[in-house]
């Protein structure tokens, strides 16, 4: 017996795997911890369930030990609530009870039997990983890009050294077993799938800081949250984005682009080196003149450079004066050109314009609050645009003496912590009906309406956790009382609210790079896109844009939403395709400073100049 | 046996959902008139929905339902939207029109949206009524098409070069619009135009709460927001902001607004706007411009007090400017400031409405405008207070 609801939250994982990562201070899965494969981890029990339900998996003794290993500890429904609003304990509940009762109705599970390739590669890695059991697998076998099929490995292994990756590699190639690298499929573009071995990084998860180089030499497994936080320990900041993202494959898959871009660059700005492993099983250096030349870009779809076992990062310093500003715009194009004139004045470090949508999804503790503020924040408080920025105090001057109306730390701390507030239907009622020739922002944000927000909004971990499941809020108001969970620094620096975008759906990401200086371009993608998704009824919205070196790009990003377990939906995607795929084809070829993400993945090592001024 | 000697009259109302649009049309009904009336349906509800509902606000029995008929539609759509059987049931039918239905929005940034729905939809109406036997266009215009004119403002279709907003524009090119094409098709043309409208001055009812109510309303959310800060949060927010409770349970809320006694409000009673206009339809066959005013203007002064012992509050007070050079506003009153300032042409009006047509006919029906007395706001206000304002209707 399934359960039809534990069924569908579990098609619903989203493969972010942000329970991988401890963002939350509840420490991680016990199971995954230990055994380290994805299968082990919640996201792999919501696949499996998921499978199990459609009989696409047997019963093994692989998927009975990976039920059975879970203690029911409620860990990933607080982790998985925070980004994606579910509730992945029930479905790690229904898959112990229908193993359980399988087992009790007196079946065998079934053991995959082993072969002379799997023992060969158990002798590389040890026994324990690596694997062909179907459970397994599976787990490794799907993401939800709306425009791939299952692909299931024949096994997987999880090297703990450079040396068992290159020896992994080189047995493949005696035995033409083809073989992908896997960070932590956060990708989702259907990228870390083989019909042969899947190797995941996760094992390995060394990260040294050199204080005095301000670098950091980073193994496969390293996410982008660890680095972050070894590299605060030390007073350092790095480039990160996606928290998930292991920060080797970020950088080779896109380049790694984030709000601290605008500062600290991308692509090669990132790092001062990177070693890799060719498909010979050969190690090489970027640096090392005999390499070959991964700096420069093809404007065609390339294959990664190899397997990059370390990442010698470069970080960054901070000042103890940072802190988040939001600057209200009533309109895109406004907020695009401050963006870029703070930019080219390098004014602030972080930056990014974000769209009232993005704005409600990452503040809101809860899908439904999101839903309900978004009108409170775009029209009762006229916040339609926001110009982000983390910045020193003289930067925030600067801004300050531009822009009369901001947001700053304090009054964000504020409108996060009473935003079950905001969207009150009486407040709302007043604001909205307080007609003005300005935007209702210019009065709310002034200095004399913070005592009077503060009092509607009473702002308080607990206001804030009253947004949750009554049996989270506990949780969430002990966690709405660090610090750190309203600080727009913090936040930006561990991106631990991003993947609430997605939210209510799986989120088909357009990456553009794009001239800054022609906004109008700006303006006819996201028009172009926003129409094309309207004429197959696709849900679609403007995401952020974020100025490049000295405001003269920009990163673009442009979502489709979508059910990823939706065939119409996917059909529409498909539909879509057809048409998104040749104008961005076209405008990356034709349009100076235009070029589609599609371009770059597989070659975020390139020199950004190499690509953005061609 | 009665003998039936008028031929019943058939009316096609716009604006039907509206506050103005359905208290005509429910009068007309009481008259014993045939009402068509044009509404729009929103997503959670249809147009005949709407209507039902607020003919079960105005308490008319179902049997006195028989007469009316709802037309889906929307005026911004040409042939205003409706299915072909009622477009031929309203150019058969239709005697006369009432057309109330417009987009009151003042702000700059609906300019489109305004002028499409106060311009193109009075075209698209005009359209739909040519081809029937319609004879008389009531048009319920404004008192302030008369935009930034000073001092006695004419009845009638005067020159006016400036206005403070897209919806006091677009009001007046809607009646000259009307004006051509009624003299064109000769159709007699009533152009109405009320200053503010609240309740029903006898009972408080009303279906909107802007305008008057706006800013008592803010007011009273001020005054229940602190007195549940000092009741229950120990007071810390009021007292930031100098909200103090006294033992009596009156609240003194430091709001002061700037004013001044030579301007105030015109004001009157929906009830008054309804007599007015059937007096008017009754009284002057010929049509005309009529101003539907109140010859005594409220002051923010006398407003401030009525509020003050209304709701029991201290501190609520019209000032002059040069008070808020002595100590700058707080945030409450930046607040009030902001629509005090947007709605100044209306909140602090030095014009007079000259109207001694529409006084000549009222008077001859002993027809007045009741009094804004203290009496009356009370019964609005206990009326707003009881529905929340409106969220509970
Ligand atoms: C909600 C969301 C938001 C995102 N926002 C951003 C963003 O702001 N900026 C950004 O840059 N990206 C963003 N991404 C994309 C994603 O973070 C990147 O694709 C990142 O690479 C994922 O890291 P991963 O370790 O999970 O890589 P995977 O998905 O495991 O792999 C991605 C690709 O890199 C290859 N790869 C992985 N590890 C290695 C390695 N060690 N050596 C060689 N190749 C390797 C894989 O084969 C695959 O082709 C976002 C994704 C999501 C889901
Ligand atoms: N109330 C006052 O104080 C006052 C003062 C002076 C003059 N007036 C005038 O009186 C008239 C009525 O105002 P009111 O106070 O009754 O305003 P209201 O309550 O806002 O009513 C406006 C009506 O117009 C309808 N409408 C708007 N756009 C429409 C469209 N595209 N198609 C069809 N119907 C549409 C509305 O329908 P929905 O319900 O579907 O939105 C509503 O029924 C207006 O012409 C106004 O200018 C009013
Ligand atoms: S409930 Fe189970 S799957 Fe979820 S975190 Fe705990 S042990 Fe892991």
């Amino acid at each position: 017996m399934f359960s039809e609801q534990a069924r569908q939250t579990a098609g619903q994982c989203r493969h972010y795997a942000m329970c991988k990562i401890d963002y939350l201070g509840t420490g991680l899965c016990r199971s995954g911890e230990e055994n380290q494969y994805v299968s082990h981890f919640p996201q792999g029990r919501m696949d499996i369930y998921h499978a199990l339900c459609r009989g696409l998996v047997p019963i093994t003794r692989g998927l009975v030990e990976i039920a059975g290993s879970c203690d029911l500890c409620g860990i990933c429904d607080k982790q998985c609530h925070f980004v994606t609003g579910m509730r992945p304990v029930e479905v790690m509940r229904a898959l112990k009870t229908h193993v359980r009762q399988w087992l009790e109705q007196g079946n065998q599970p079934v053991q995959a039997a082993s072969d002379p390739d799997l023992e060969a590669m158990r002798r590389i890695v040890g026994d324990k990983w690596a694997s062909n059991d179907p459970a397994v697998l599976l787990t490794y076998a799907d993401d939800p890009f709306p425009l791939a099929g299952m692909r299931t490995p024949r096994y997987v292994a999880l090297p703990k050294s450079r040396e068992e990756v290159a020896a992994l590699v080189r047995f493949a190639n005696t035995r033409n077993l083809p073989y992908v690298v896997r960070g932590n499929g956060g990708s989702v573009f259907g990228f870390v799938f083989s019909d042969g071995l899947v190797m995941d990084m996760n094992r390995m998860k060394g990260i040294e800081i050199d204080r005095e180089n301000w670098t950091a030499r980073v193994e496969p497994g390293v996410t982008s949250f660890e680095l972050q936080k070894e590299a605060v320990r030390h007073g350092l900041r790095a480039n990160t984005a996606e928290p998930a993202a292991t920060v080797c494959g970020n950088i080779v898959c896109t380049g790694l682009f984030s709000t601290w871009s605008n500062a600290y660059g991308v692509n090669a700005d990132t790092f001062v080196d990177m070693e890799f492993i060719d498909s010979r099983g050969d190690f090489f250096r970027l640096n090392d003149p005999l390499a070959a030349n991964a700096f420069c870009f093809e404007h065609k779809l390339t294959p990664a450079p190899g397997i990059c076992t370390l990442a010698h990062v470069r970080l960054h310093p901070s000042t103890e004066d940072e802190e988040g500003l939001m600057v209200p715009f009533d309109d895109f194009e406004e907020a695009v050109l401050f963006a870029r004139e703070l930019s080219t004045r390098r004014i602030g470090l972080a930056l990014g314009v974000l769209g009232g949508h993005y704005l409600s999804t990452f503040m809101s503790p809860s899908a439904e609050l999101a839903d309900k503020v978004r009108y409170g924040l775009t029209h009762a408080l006229g916040l339609r645009y926001v110009v982000f920025m983390v910045g020193d105090r003289f930067a925030r001057e600067a801004v300050r003496s531009m822009r009369e109306f901001v947001i700053d730390s304090k009054l964000f701390r504020m409108l996060m912590l009473g935003l079950p507030r905001l969207g009150d239907d009486e407040w709302l009622d007043l604001v909205s009906g307080m007609h003005t020739d300005q935007p209702p922002y210019a009065i709310l944000l002034r200095p004399e309406m913070y005592s009077l927000l503060e009092a509607v909004l009473r702002p308080s971990p607990e206001t804030a956790a009253q947004a949750v499941d009554e049996d989270l809020q506990d949780f969430y108001a002990q966690l709405y009382a660090r610090p750190q969970m309203t600080d727009m620094v913090w936040l930006n620096m561990f991106r631990i609210i991003s993947a609430r975008m997605s939210r209510r759906k799986h989120m088909f990401a357009f990456l553009v790079y794009v001239p800054l200086d022609r906004v109008q371009v700006i303006k006819q993608i996201c028009g172009q896109l926003g129409r094309i998704a309207d004429k197959y009824g696709i849900e679609n919205d403007y995401g952020f844009l974020t100025p490049l070196d000295l405001g003269k790009r920009a990163i673009l990003e442009y979502d489709y939403y979508i059910d990823h377990q939706d065939p119409l939906e996917k059909e529409k995607i498909r539909k879509a395709l057809k048409e998104f795929e040749p104008y961005l084809d076209n405008l990356s070829a034709s349009t100076k400073g235009v070029k589609w993400l599609k371009y770059i993945f597989s070659q975020g090592c390139a020199r950004k100049e190499a690509f953005l001024y061609t | 046996m009665m003998v039936q000697t008028r031929k019943q009259q058939t009316f096609l109302v716009t604006g039907g959902t509206g506050f103005l649009g359905s208290h005509v049309a429910v009068d007309l009904l009481s008259r014993g008139h045939r009402v068509l009336v044009l509404a729009r349906g929103r997503s959670n509800s249809s147009a005949s929905q709407r209507m039902e509902q607020l003919l079960n606000w105005f308490g008319i029995r179902k049997d006195q339902r028989m007469d009316l008929k709802i037309l889906q539609g929307d005026l911004n759509r040409p042939g205003l939207g409706l299915d072909p059987r009622d477009a031929r049931v309203v150019s058969r039918e239709t005697d006369e029109t009432v057309h109330c239905a417009s987009d009151t929005s003042f702000s700059p940034d609906r300019r489109e949206q305004v002028e499409r729905t106060n311009i193109l939809g009075l075209e698209n109406l005009l359209d739909v009524v040519r081809e029937s036997p319609c004879r008389a266009l009531h048009l319920v215009s404004t008192a302030y098409v008369a935009g930034k004119s000073r001092g006695l403002c004419a009845e009638d279709f005067g020159q006016v070069r400036e206005f403070h907003n897209v919806y006091e524009e677009t009001k007046f090119r809607a009646e000259k619009i009307a004006a051509e094409h009624c003299a064109v098709n000769r159709i007699t043309l009533y152009v109405y135009r009320p200053s503010i409208v609240y309740g029903n001055s006898t009972t408080g009812r009303t279906t909107l709460f802007k305008a008057l109510y706006y800013p008592i309303r803010t007011l009273h959310f001020f005054q229940k927001l602190y007195t549940r800060d000092i009741l229950e949060n120990g007071g810390k927010k009021a007292r930031d902001m100098q909200v103090l409770l006294g033992g009596n349970g009156v609240l003194h809320l430091p709001v002061r607004i700037q004013s001044s006694d030579e301007c105030g409000l015109n004001l009157i009673p929906v009830d008054h706007f309804v007599e007015a206009f059937m007096a008017i339809r009754r009284g002057c066959p010929e049509g005309g411009v009529f101003h539907i005013v109140n010859p005594r203007s409220t002051t923010i002064s006398r407003l401030a007090d009525y509020t003050r012992r209304f709701f029991q509050l201290e501190g609520v007070r019209a000032v002059e400017p040069d008070e808020f050079l002595k100590q700058p506003r707080n945030g409450l009153e930046l607040l009030f400031d902001s629509y005090i300032r947007y709605y100044g042409p209306y909140m602090q009006d030095r014009r007079i409405f000259e109207n001694s047509r529409t006084s000549a006919i009222l008077a001859g029906q002993n027809i007045s405008c009741p009094e804004f007395s203290y009496q009356v706001f009370a019964t609005c206000m206990r009326y707003a207070v009881e529905t929340d304002w409106g969220r509970q209707l």
